[in-house]
């Protein structure tokens, strides 16, 4: 049986492990602006982002869009998933198809559409204007809450059908049940549904967090020159700066605060679910 | 990409058979450039007219100019690269240039060289197209044509300059020329672009986000490429240019071979190409950039809008690339971290 995992784990050490360990080597390599880098085996990439307060703002700023957005994604995904999930038409599967429809359009394609909705001759602005509600456009594109309804936009449907999947699993009759018992709706959401749907909303959380921490279209074109996050910060030191150790020790920089802050999330939740 | 698997088997083929490959002009070029305007004018101007009849088949992978970058350096330690040609602007090939990634240029081979403008020639490179770095602003909101860089600190547009992100070095320049510094120091240029900044000056993360804020009249003024006013004004995009007082500084884009290239012969033919008189007319024509040969003919009309004057010409600075190479880093870190937060 261990053989079938044999094709998978090839290809996870080679396109995965293998660059990995390549990037942390290149993370401890000195930078030089004539060679690019010289052969090292140093700390400093990481303690100079570490020291650097713009940085850190940077993972705060990232840290801080990924868990409104996450929240967010919970808050509205919840009750979507659980109407999906308590459907019993035959326009279920494609009410289901139709949660996935946004993941159809490519990150970059969806951007672009929100540029068109929210820039200063943008859709909203045009028609607040021309209502005569406003007489200056407002400044909504290049803004934080622009970076996060984009990237809404983008996990909703992962929040919403994981739930769905863990709801569809609680079986209505322990609701009824509950309701017999004499628990209200809100009551029974309170003590009944969410408990059993946390390994749900742990899974959820986590799969959407991760996706938000590493989001790279959305903040670049929705967020303006101004607005960073670590996956742009990454792609400038690379790219821009031609920097690649300090670029290869902020992205291992944010792949451990992503891996901690994803453990700790799910052991918590985890924990919860356990304790009832 | 644009390799079908047929042209990928020859790739395979020619790679394989070096003596073969090398010994000859013909065989498979593959050229790293950009796409839109330029891939199309490189295809209809170089590669159909010139080289294929000569039996060179060229191959273009499309795509920006930092990925490109990045290549080049993740492939340099390899002994077959990617590309036979590789398109970048100027700043960016000094940097590569450096590490000893291209071919030296023999003029021998390039026989179209000699009619180069001397002072755009480098070892490493082919000057492909120029144009300068001006002033655009919008002759309707700014009735006085701005005379030099550093009318864009007027107070009276405040809010009205509008920079853009990618152009992060050339502004950084511009501002030290306005601060009255030189090309070769930029330390002058942070003072004065922190003071712009609290003049308002708003900054645009591509060069289309601008376009839309300078025809939607949001900002004024810019600092751009001689050559993107020209076509912006083609599109309707209400803009006028200012040679700044200070002297314009050239942009030049380059085309090179890299030293792993595999048909190093190929891509030399193809920098000729590049060179041709009729080939630099049709980029002067469409994109406004000024041919990099001296036996280019522009009309008239065409000229006026795209060159210029010998007087501004005289005055031309050349960006200190040395300079820029040394401090890139610390550059992009000003920029990032102070002027645009």
């Amino acid at each position: 049986m261990a053989a079938l995992l044999l094709p998978a784990t090839l290809l996870v050490l080679g396109l995965l492990v293998a660059p990995m360990a390549m990037l942390f080597r290149i993370s401890l390599n000195r930078y030089d602006a004539a060679q690019m880098m010289q052969e090292a085996l140093t700390a400093e990439n990481y303690l100079r982002a570490l020291a650097d307060p713009y940085y850190r703002e940077v993972m705060a700023t990232t840290l801080g869009v990924a868990l409104s957005s996450t929240l967010l994604a919970l808050l509205i995904g919840f009750p979507a998933a659980y109407w999906l999930a308590r459907m019993e038409s035959r326009w279920k599967s494609l009410a289901t198809i139709l949660t996935l429809f946004p993941l159809l359009v490519g990150n970059v394609v969806r951007a672009a559409g929100w540029m068109a909705l929210l820039g200063r001759d943008g859709a909203i602005n045009a028609a607040l204007i021309g209502t005569g509600l406003i007489a200056e456009p407002l400044p909504m594109l290049y803004t934080t809450g622009a970076v996060i309804a984009g990237i809404l936009a983008v996990v909703a449907p992962y929040m919403i059908l994981t739930l769905a999947a863990v709801i569809e699993a609680i079986p209505r009759s322990v609701e009824e049940a509950a309701a017999n018992l004499g628990a209200g709706p809100l009551t029974s959401f309170r003590r009944v549904v969410l408990p059993l749907a946390l390994p749900g909303v742990a899974a959820g959380c986590v799969l959407v967090f991760i996706l938000c921490m590493n989001a790279y279209a959305t903040p670049v074109l929705l967020g303006g020159p101004q607005f960073k996050m670590m996956a742009p910060a990454v792609y400038d030191q690379f790219v821009r700066g031609t920097n690649w150790p300090f670029g290869a020790a902020l992205a291992f920089l944010l792949l451990i605060v992503t891996l901690v802050l994803t453990i700790l999330g799910s052991t918590i939740l985890a924990g919860r679910s356990r304790s009832r | 990409m644009r390799l079908t698997r047929r042209s990928t088997f020859a790739v395979a083929l020619t790679a394989g058979l070096p003596g073969f490959a090398s010994a000859q002009q013909s065989g498979q070029v593959v050229v790293g450039t950009w796409g839109g305007d330029y891939g199309d004018l490189l295809a209809s101007n170089i590669d159909k007219p010139i080289l294929a009849p000569k039996g060179v088949e060229v191959v273009q992978d499309v795509g920006p100019q930092d990925p490109r970058k990045t290549k080049l350096i993740a492939e340099r330690a390899s002994r077959r690269g990617s590309m036979d040609v590789c398109c970048l602007s100027d700043v960016d090939m000094f940097t590569l240039a450096q590490q000893g990634v291209f071919e030296p240029i023999e003029e021998g081979r390039i026989p179209n060289l000699a009619r180069a403008i001397p002072s755009l020639k480098r070892p490493y490179s082919a000057p492909h197209i120029y144009s300068a770095k001006v002033i655009l602003y919008n002759p309707a909101k700014v009735t006085a044509a701005p005379q030099s860089y550093a009318d864009l600190w007027d107070p009276k547009y405040r809010g009205r300059v509008g920079l853009v992100d990618i152009l992060h070095l050339q502004n950084m320049e511009a501002a030290s020329l306005a601060a009255g510094g030189t090309e070769h120091d930029y330390e002058p240029g942070k003072r004065k672009l922190m003071e712009l900044r609290s003049l308002d000056a708003k900054v645009y993360p591509s060069n289309e986000a601008l376009a839309a804020a300078l025809k939607s009249e949001e900002v004024w003024l810019t600092i751009m490429w001689l050559a993107r006013g020209f076509m912006w004004k083609k599109s309707g995009i209400p803009v006028e240019h200012a040679v700044p007082s200070e002297g314009a500084t050239s942009i030049c884009f380059e085309m090179s071979v890299p030293k792993n290239a595999r048909n190093r012969t190929g891509a030399m033919a193809y920098l000729d190409a590049a060179l041709d008189a009729r080939a630099q007319t049709a980029f002067a024509d469409r994109m406004g950039y000024a041919p990099t040969v001296t036996d280019a003919q522009l009309p008239p009309e065409l000229a006026r809008q795209i060159s210029l004057t010998q007087e501004q010409q005289a005055k031309l600075r050349t960006p200190d690339y040395e300079y820029i190479a040394k401090n890139q880093v610390a550059l992009i870190d000003f920029w990032n971290k102070e002027f645009k937060r």
